[in-house]
């Protein structure tokens, strides 16, 4: 269901189009299988992540994303298939993977007690040509809890915290799983511009999310994963206007409006009330002939929206929950 | 358990000089462990050596005062704190929290962690250990070995204890799912393993068969009879020796096997 916080499609940053046919890929999955035990978390997965773009893996819990991203990072071995990053192979070449790979991951931590300024020091201990400390605090907005426990901080500060740690090692990569998860909108939207920022510094960035809104906003390029399988591989706005070949018009009328009135209309495929708002769809130039049907029968629309598909429709559709969603349902046809 | 490439390059000595310096700052500021491993200890210490009966020479226990005998179990105490009681804590609660799983996407193996947190472990139990015999020499009159072999014997005994008592650690740890059912884990241990050290009541107080014949198998029981006898300027013999060896392997290659990183 789109709803109004939503963002819409936005057009990919010109930088990341233009690199996008030169860059060579820095990471390649293909035919990736891991099953635990009878589980199948992924049954095969391919994509290729190119130089300089901030790629998102998409889907819902339990989809098989972090499976991927863990058998990226070198941190699981895959049953099957071939996994090549920054041209090392992650079973086998893991220290040195893990000096060019900064990783952000689900689920872990730093100890307690530890202050922000020992736990970035202990990090860029790790690496060959750690990245400046400080100044990575102070652009993450953290130098004045710098000598703060762990404990002691926000959710949007460890967060912050964890960014730091991921890209303290002056990484060519950076894998971000769930970076938003349990953020407030504001803390979450500030986290957006950092990845911008990174991204901008000419990290390539793998962004695990399951949120529409997250990958809309982020990505250049977006791997859509339903039971462990790409289902569908493309920018947002492609990928939504997969399913926008039909539109939809949201709107309120001022006395009710019969259903009819609409069925006649050129191109209309559906009408349906939700709450108050009724809501058409269909095609063609749907505004002018949904206007035009109203003002002849002498009703007044108090607001008329037309909605663009999201990328949360297209995913719906993708994923085929049809049940969950009959307007999107609609949409699709 | 992942490989465990020891640091070799001078980037990677710093890496684990900073792991242990790290971590020799996080166990100051969590002092519970400093008190239970090196505070009870000295308390006990304290106590028996201020009670001029423990300290006078005892025809019943051969001419060696009660507090001569006493301080090799308080030395025990120590290694059994630290070992099965501080070390399986921290690194279940490491494991709980994910630090290990965040360490192993760095270029650091998280075994590293690991030997950093038994080189602490080792340190905090060699400080515990000098602090108890120079206190008890300096105040209470304690008698130390006579002879540098004597030393030898007694260092020995006690870096087999110390081995074998932080090998069982790291099985509890590996065991444990959780630093809830690691503390439930070792406490029962600890107070076992404490009372064949001789802490509760001396074990050559103890005249019974079965006791005496456990004491030869448990790693306190053998660990006590080796460092008391070295402590004593006597030749504990091999078997005690070959004993606490044994456990150490054995814990230490079983910690290996079953240690899981999250």
């Amino acid at each position: 269901m789109s709803t109004p916080e939503l963002i819409h499609t936005e057009p990919a940053p010109v930088a990341a189009i233009l690199s996008l046919p030169t860059a060579a890929p820095v990471i390649e999955v293909a035919h990736l299988h891991k099953a635990y035990g009878n589980t199948v978390a992924v049954e095969d997965v391919s994509f290729a992540v190119h130089g300089g773009e901030i790629f998102g893996i998409l889907g819902r819990n339990g989809a098989g994303k972090t499976t991927t991203v863990e058998c990226i990072t070198g941190l699981r071995a895959p049953d099957r298939g071939e996994i090549s990053v920054l041209g090392l192979d992650p079973r086998h070449d893991g220290s040195e993977l893990h000096e060019r790979v900064g990783v952000q991951l689900q689920h872990s931590a730093l100890p307690d007690l530890i202050t922000v300024r020992e736990a970035v020091e202990l990090y860029a201990s790790f690496y060959r040509e750690p990245a400046d400390g400080r100044e990575l605090l102070a652009t993450l907005g953290l130098a004045e809890v710098e000598h703060q426990r762990y404990k002691g901080l926000s959710g949007g500060q460890k967060q912050r915290l964890s960014i730091v740690l991921a890209l303290i090692g002056q990484p060519e990569i950076a894998v971000l799983d769930e970076l938003t998860t349990g953020l407030d909108p504001e803390a979450r939207r500030d986290t957006w511009r950092l990845v911008e920022q990174v991204r901008d510094r000419g990290v390539t960035i793998v962004l695990v999310t399951h949120l529409m809104q997250e990958a809309e906003r982020l990505c250049d390029r977006v791997a859509l994963i339903d039971h462990g399988r790409v289902i569908a591989l493309d920018r947002p706005a492609a990928l939504a206007a997969t399913v926008s070949a039909s539109k939809r018009l949201r709107l309120r009328t001022v006395d009710p409006v019969p259903d009819e009135l609409f069925w006649h209309l050129p191109g209309v495929s559906g009408v349906e009330h939700h709450g108050d708002e009724l809501v058409v769809a269909g095609s063609g130039d749907l505004l002018s002939a949904v206007v035009l049907a109203l003002h002849h029968a002498g009703l007044r629309a108090e607001d008329i929206r037309p909605e663009t598909a999201s990328l949360e429709d297209a995913f719906l559709a993708l994923t085929d929950e049809t049940t969950h969603d009959t307007t999107n349902a609609e949409t699709q046809r | 358990m992942s490989t465990l490439a020891f640091p070799q390059t001078p980037r990677q000595r710093r890496a684990f000089a900073k792991l242990v310096s790290t971590e020799i700052k996080l166990t100051i500021r969590r002092p519970r462990g400093l008190i239970v491993s090196l505070g009870v200890p000295f308390v006990l210490l304290v106590i028996f050596g201020s009670i001029p009966a423990t300290t006078q020479p005892s025809a019943k226990l051969g001419g060696i005062s009660f507090f001569n005998l006493y301080v090799p179990t308080l030395l025990l105490f120590v290694l059994i704190a630290v070992g099965l009681v501080v070390l399986p804590q921290q690194l279940a609660t490491y494991r709980q929290q994910g630090v290990l799983r965040r360490m192993s996407t760095t270029p650091v193996p998280p075994a590293w962690l690991l030997a950093a947190q038994m080189t602490v472990a080792l340190g905090m139990a060699a400080l515990g250990i000098v602090v108890l015999l120079g206190a008890g020499a300096g105040a209470y009159g304690l008698t130390l070995p006579h002879s540098v072999s004597g030393y030898l014997v007694f260092l020995l005994a006690l870096v087999l204890t110390a081995v074998a008592t932080l090998g069982l650690g790291l099985c509890v740890a590996a065991l444990a799912s959780s630093p809830q059912v690691a503390a439930g884990i070792s406490g029962v241990m600890f107070y076992l393993l404490a009372f064949f050290s001789g802490l509760y009541v001396p074990l050559q107080e103890i005249h019974s068969q079965l006791i005496t014949t456990i004491s030869k198998v448990l790693p306190t029981g053998v660990g006590y009879t080796a460092v008391q006898t070295a402590f004593a300027g006597h030749s504990p013999g091999a078997e005690p020796l070959l004993v606490l060896a044994a456990w150490a392997v054995v814990c230490s290659a079983l910690a290996a096997r079953l240690f899981r990183w999250e």
